[in-house]
């Protein structure tokens, strides 16, 4: 038997939703950076599948997930930052307490 | 190897940010000595960038490749870079070191001027990334503030949302191409397809702090300290003007919803930013809410579609980002609330009537450079048939005039409280805001050799 690309692609899509979901629903700092997280595996994993299946001759897709693996992280790292910084100013990561800024 | 000339701008502000971040150690007891540093760099980099003139190095095999409106917008980014970093010299910050912040903005205008000239879709997304990651730390530069920092997460997790709508897209792309070159972008027709083009224009709208993804725009504007907002409001956004213009030049003929999209963001943007303009008492968030309404006149230009359209926009890009740095430099120095604007006429007339100058611009009045500007943009639109979304546009840019002249009645209507004192204006900044009025008319007068240098091509 053979696994077609939409099984891959379907999973990707599902993924990205979960994240896309935890970042914009979740009250915790912490829980949202792992919410992005997700988000950019799924793209990793539609990468790498839609590159595979459609256009198996050239490597264009494997080599940029390599690429996204690296901004990934880089972003992640500043975000983690910020957030440290802000808990130690007012002792928290839920989002609904840091509200200074209205309007 | 001489076409390598081309990434000398690039190479001046990488060296300048590096020398900058040593400031201390090269002049002893000079604590703005790094902002000097940094508007050389810029300088020099601008210089390059007219002078090493257009062309494709052969050693990036068509990654890179300078073009008129890479060009233009280059040189606009290096000068507005030159402009904040002379003023930050004079002005100083209110705490933290000059030479970090100095080379993070010249990081972020490394990032930019790779943007305008990428034709990689990889090396775009990292050139996007290089000029906005910066900008979080920026943002968030005053480690003391609990505003700052609001502010800075916000404006992190919703560029980091966009940053991934765009890759989701980009794997679609990149994977039904097979390759990373835009101008090898295959899109399959149906369902996908336009998904995938959808989700790369989501995520540029909102790096452009376009509707519906402005939210986070007046709360990191309202928090961050004023130099930073200055030049993150304003600079990069050039460049990413141009970037978005060739993400929309290469998808719309593959993608026939792109342009419908980008016709529901501009209205949204127009009327949620000048809208919410209106209440608004903080000078830098009613900036931030007009900055949205200004995104959706450039979105205007590049619903049209086609090279004039792309064009227009540039221009525009190029006509809001000199007021808007001008106006922000202004609110630096005088203070963030509609009531430290009271009575500005009086005390320092310079600022009063230099703001005036700019609002004017933005508002679109002639001669200046923001007139031409949507002159050109509607012109465009009208070229396309979009001639219901250029009237509408019109009637919100008469609209934008009112929550400008609430300003401007600050200034010169209202008598200052008490206790308020003439804020200290360095002559070196005044410098720097009366050049930028200077280039507010000089646009608006030399607009035609200006938009004919701006020209797009394919390879």
């Amino acid at each position: 038997m053979t696994v077609g690309p939409v099984p891959f692609m379907a999973l990707a899509a599902i993924l990205f939703a979960i994240g896309l979901f935890g970042a914009l629903s979740k009250k915790s700092a912490v829980m949202v950076l792992m919410s992005l997280e997700l988000m950019t595996n799924a793209v990793n994993l539609n990468l790498v599948a839609v590159s595979r299946f459609v256009t198996p001759e050239s490597m264009a897709g494997q080599f940029t997930a390599a690429f996204v693996m690296v901004v990934a992280a880089a972003e992640i790292g500043l975000g983690l930052a910020l957030v440290l910084a802000l808990y130690r100013k007012r002792r928290t990561v839920e989002l609904d307490h840091i509200d200074e800024l209205k309007g | 190897m001489s076409d390598l000339v081309l990434i000398v701008p690039e190479a001046f502000l990488l060296l300048g940010a590096l020398v900058a971040l040593f400031a201390d150690v090269l002049a002893r007891g000079h604590a703005r000595a790094g902002a000097w540093i940094g508007a050389v760099a810029a300088i020099l980099a601008t210089a390059a960038a007219l002078w090493a003139g257009q062309g494709a190095p052969a050693l990036f095999v068509g990654q890179f490749a300078v073009d008129g409106a890479a060009q233009v917008a280059r040189v606009a980014t290096g000068l507005l870079t030159a402009a904040f970093l002379v003023w930050l010299a004079v002005v100083g910050l209110q705490r933290g070191s000059v030479r970090d912040f100095t080379a993070l903005v010249l990081f972020s205008a490394l990032g930019a001027m790779l943007m305008a000239a990428a034709r990689d879709w990889v090396v775009m997304m990292l050139a996007l990334e290089v000029a906005t990651m910066p900008a979080y730390v920026l943002m968030g530069f005053d480690r003391s503030d609990v505003r700052g920092l609001e502010g800075a997460l916000k404006y992190f997790l919703l560029s980091m949302v966009a940053s991934l709508l765009f890759l989701y897209g980009l794997s679609f792309v990149i994977g039904m191409s097979g390759a990373t070159a835009m101008g090898a972008t295959k899109l399959q027709p149906g369902l996908v397809g336009a998904l995938a083009a959808a989700f790369l224009t989501a995520g540029m709208l909102a790096k452009l702090s376009a509707a519906p993804f402005q939210w986070w725009a007046p709360d990191a504007y309202a928090g961050a300290p004023a130099a930073s907002v200055a030049f993150v409001s304003a600079v990069p956004k050039v460049a990413g003007v141009v970037a978005f213009a060739r993400v929309v030049l290469v998808l719309a003929p593959q993608a026939p919803s792109l342009p419908l999209l980008l016709i529901g963001a501009a209205v949204l943007s127009m009327i949620i930013g000048n809208l919410a303009a209106y209440p608004q008492t903080d000078v830098r968030r009613l900036m931030a809410y007009s900055g949205v309404a200004h995104a959706g006149y450039l979105l205007v230009g590049l619903a049209a579609g086609g090279e004039a359209g792309a064009r227009a926009a540039l221009f525009y890009g190029i006509a809001y980002a000199v007021p808007s740095l001008g106006v922000m430099l202004v609110a630096a120095t005088v203070g963030n609330t509609l009531g430290e604007f009271r009575g500005l006429a009086a005390r320092r007339p310079f600022l009063a009537w230099a703001t005036v100058l700019m609002l004017i611009s933005l508002i679109g009045i002639p001669p200046l450079a923001g007139f031409t500007g949507k002159l050109f943009l509607f012109t465009a639109a009208m070229g396309g048939g979009l001639v219901p979304l250029s009237v509408f546009a019109v009637v919100m840019s008469a609209v934008s005039a009112g929550f400008y002249f609430r300003i401007v009645r600050a200034m010169f209507f209202d008598s200052a409280a008490q206790d308020l004192q003439a804020p200290r204006v360095p002559a070196g900044a005044a410098a720097v805001v009366a050049l930028c009025c200077a280039a507010v008319i000089g646009i608006g007068v030399a607009a035609g050799p200006l938009l004919s240098a701006i020209s797009f091509t394919a390879k």
